[in-house]
């Protein structure tokens, strides 16, 4: 991240299986870019009572009790989890210290991570997720069910982790010429991506060579401005299979691209790419929407 | 949103499915109760119950919320079905809704706000009022065992909650329901029962269009009882989704509760059902039973139904007991028995707002009436109270013969007498000088009263100067509008 830019690297943990990656990755871009970490834990009511009350009648004052039972059942919960959320932001904390950064935030928000996102943004340059949270844990497959939400309401790049830390070498950039690829493009010739730690493979590929070659000069063009080093290839054919094919075979450590540039409604009916992405890819992600 | 949604339907399946039985089992004597007070067949509140309870599930606004065939709706229907019948409550029913689903496009949930703790604490006390006196024709001109068995069944639903483990389980109302019956039909007691009351449904709800002629007389027939349900149905819905989002800490959409209504509305008289609203009882079960999702509500339209067309030959050998034992559960449960208690620390006007709430309501038996009232009453005593809000005082300076007035304060309807009696005309003077820089006029007739005291004043003969008029009168436009703005929220409080 750049001087001018000095917004939060903003890590959303819960200690799920990932949340140990999440907190290496946000600490190693947090050292990359010198911008402070936050890791940040949220509280999610379950509004689920857990006492089966079963009797159906209506006693007097009935809403005044049940209120009172119902506030004091969520207080001891929300207790619980406060106090656990607590327990894994101080160790995101230690683990950050000890890496000898200095800048750390650790905090909880109630509500949703979506809605934390939202009331978050604007003091955050990136926010890092696991791809899957803590409902998810032992499955293999598939992607946490607030992954998508997280992604679709804010604007701020998001970095999600795919698996174990391992020092990211090299970063496949997917280019496909779209407005969204295009702002993507800007951001990291302008180095707002770590850019002096990665090897930067831009990447485009579309039915006909030539046009994915078009693109490449296009892109290519631009960071020659920028004066930063690439390197590129133009493929054709299927764009999922393509990609992924590049990145097992340029052992690619972080895929960057614009994310989620249809509706949902359209994702919906066609599938989305970037769910197909995230799905069968095994390398980081860096999505900007 | 897509998200959401599906949180709302899926996100508690067993505490929805087990809470969506409990209240089915409950709403089945409610909508022959309500039926039977609004002079139909049984089967009109049941197919009403089924049609509004699975609607609002998909459409309402308030996850976790009942809604089905209600007494607030079933006491405005009694006159139109005795003079018209009930093809004519069924059209009502369609137009309540179509008018249901045009205050939610116009956003008229924001008209909530006029309604004061006060004015629903009479509305729900006058509601209960009601619902016990509608039991009352059924405890009249009986034996002692109608009395034996009210009472019983009482005893039955509030102690077998008591009973260790199966308290819990079993819903009290039903126990309730299967023991009177099993008394009353092994002993062979001759009381009245269910059957005794007319049609149950025997048969899967069918769509029906309503048997009226389409022309203007039908319509200014309908109209007036379509817009008390109208009415009726989105105050006691929207209190409801109030009540609901308080005991579970959430957000619910007002709007499209309204519109949800509406639609639910239309469907029960589509498929011969009457009209009804949220029920802020059964919403309570279902909250307290576990219920917090949209599920819970389809699962009590749809057990309802299957209970009631597969169980309609026993369900006409319950005796009435039974029935009148769970709406006096009903009445008892919806009075807010704090309120009692409260008369004495609350304010008189308060107490005033809400009193003369439910005096309206159990007069009229319309409760839209009664709420107008309160929100009446109590706004005039918001007035009353504002227009203290205002003094003035003045000085005189003898080097110039000038009096001068300082108005401070709010200055409208009520307080334009005060405000021209705080002059003193009699007073000979060369020059008056009236600051008005720290006063607000509020309406027209504050600005008429300052008009006539400079009249009165310049006919005595004084030269009369008004300073900061354009300050005070600031809030006469009607798109005067402080919202979100501090500083002029500021000069109102502390003056300019």
């Amino acid at each position: 991240m750049t001087a001018e830019r000095k917004g939060l690297v903003l890590a959303g943990i819960d200690g799920s299986d990932f949340s140990n990656s999440v907190i290496d990755y946000s600490i190693w871009i947090s050292k990359q870019s010198q911008s402070p970490v936050k890791f940040l834990h949220t509280i999610e009511h379950s509004h689920h009572s857990e006492i089966p009350h079963h009797e159906g009648n209506l006693t007097p004052n009935m809403k005044e009790h049940l209120l009172e039972e119902l506030s004091d059942e969520e207080r001891l919960e929300s207790k619980k989890m406060i106090a656990d959320g607590k327990t894994i932001i101080n160790a995101a904390r230690d683990k950050a210290e000890k890496a000898g950064l200095t800048d750390i935030i650790a905090k909880q928000r109630h509500g949703t991570l979506p809605e934390a996102l939202v009331d978050l943004e604007p003091e955050l340059a990136m926010v890092v997720l696991g791809s899957k949270g803590e409902d998810h844990k032992g499955d293999k497959q598939g992607l946490g069910a607030q992954l998508e939400a997280a992604i679709r309401v804010i604007h701020t790049p998001v970095f999600i982790v795919k698996g174990e830390f391992s020092e990211p070498k090299k970063m496949m950039f997917a280019y496909n010429g779209s407005p969204t690829s295009k702002t993507v493009l800007q951001l990291i010739a302008q180095g707002h991506f770590c850019n002096q730690a990665l090897d930067i493979h831009v990447v485009s590929v579309q039915s006909a060579l030539d046009e994915a070659q078009a693109l490449i000069d296009e892109a290519a063009s631009v960071f020659e401005k920028a004066n930063v080093a690439i390197t590129t290839q133009a493929l054709a054919g299927d764009a999922v299979e393509e990609l992924t094919g590049y990145q097992q075979k340029n052992a690619i450590d972080v895929t960057a691209m614009g994310a989620f540039s249809h509706g949902k409604v359209h994702g919906f009916f066609f599938g989305s790419f970037t769910t197909r992405m995230l799905l069968e890819s095994n390398t980081n992600f860096l999505l900007i929407r | 949103m897509l998200l959401s949604a599906k949180q709302d339907w899926l996100g508690n399946i067993r505490g929805d499915i087990l809470a969506g039985i409990v209240v089915a089992i409950a709403l089945v004597p409610e909508a022959i109760a309500f039926s039977i007070i609004a002079g139909v067949d049984p089967k009109i509140g049941l197919y009403a119950s089924f049609a509004i309870a699975v609607i609002i599930a998909i459409v309402g606004g308030r996850a976790g919320m009942i809604s089905a065939a209600t007494a607030a709706t079933a006491l405005l229907m009694v006159t139109l079905v005795k003079d018209y019948g009930l093809q004519y409550l069924l059209a009502a029913t369609v137009l309540a809704g179509i008018l249901q689903i045009l205050a939610g496009y116009l956003n008229l949930h924001k008209f909530m706000s006029f309604v004061s703790k006060s004015v629903m604490t009479g509305f729900l006390n006058a509601l209960a009022i009601l619902i016990f006196m509608a039991q009352v024709p059924e405890l009249l001109n009986v034996t002692w065992h109608m009395y034996a068995l009210t009472a019983f069944g009482l005893g039955i639903i509030y102690l077998f909650p008591y009973v260790p483990v199966v308290g819990k389980i079993l819903p009290s109302p039903l126990i309730n329901i299967i023991v009177l019956t099993l008394i009353v039909y092994y002993m062979g007691i001759d009381v009245r029962t269910i059957g005794d009351m007319g049609e149950l449904p025997d048969t899967l709800p069918i769509f029906l269009w309503p048997d009226v002629p389409f022309n203007m007389e039908t319509l200014l027939i309908v109209l007036p009882y379509s817009v008390s349900i109208a009415v009726v149905g989105l105050l006691e819905s929207l209190l409801t989704a109030n009540v609901i989002d308080e005991l579970t800490d959430t957000e619910s959409d007002k709007k499209r509760e309204c519109k949800g209504q509406g639609i639910a509305n239309i469907g029960s008289g589509l498929i011969g059902g009457m009209a009804g609203c949220a029920m802020i009882g059964q919403s309570i079960i279902n909250v307290k039973s576990g219920g917090r999702g949209r599920l819970s509500a389809m699962v009590a339209g749809i057990v309802l139904l299957i209970l009631v067309v597969f169980l309609s030959d026993i369900l006409k050998i319950v005796p009435m007991a039974a029935l009148v034992a769970v709406m006096i559960m009903v009445s008892i449960g919806t009075f807010n028995w704090i309120s009692i208690k409260e008369l004495k620390t609350n304010p008189t006007s308060a107490s005033t707002v809400m009193i003369a709430t439910v005096i309206v309501v159990v007069w009229t038996h319309n409760l839209a009436l009664g709420v107008f009232t309160g929100i009446l009453i109590g706004s005039l005593f918001m007035a009353q109270r504002l227009s203290q809000f205002m003094y003035v005082d003045s000085s005189y300076d003898d080097a110039t013969d000038t009096r001068t007035y300082n108005v401070i304060g709010q200055i409208f309807f009520n307080s334009s007498e005060r405000f021209i009696a705080f002059f003193d005309y009699k007073e000979a003077v060369d020059k008056i000088v009236i600051d008005v820089h720290r006063a607000h006029f509020w309406d027209i007739t504050a600005a008429s009263a300052l008009d006539k005291v400079v009249i009165k004043l310049r006919r005595e003969g004084a030269d009369v100067t008004i300073i900061g008029l354009n300050e005070a009168s600031e809030t006469l436009l009607d798109k005067f509008a402080v919202h979100d703005k501090p500083e002029e929220i500021e000069k109102i409080m502390g003056g300019h």
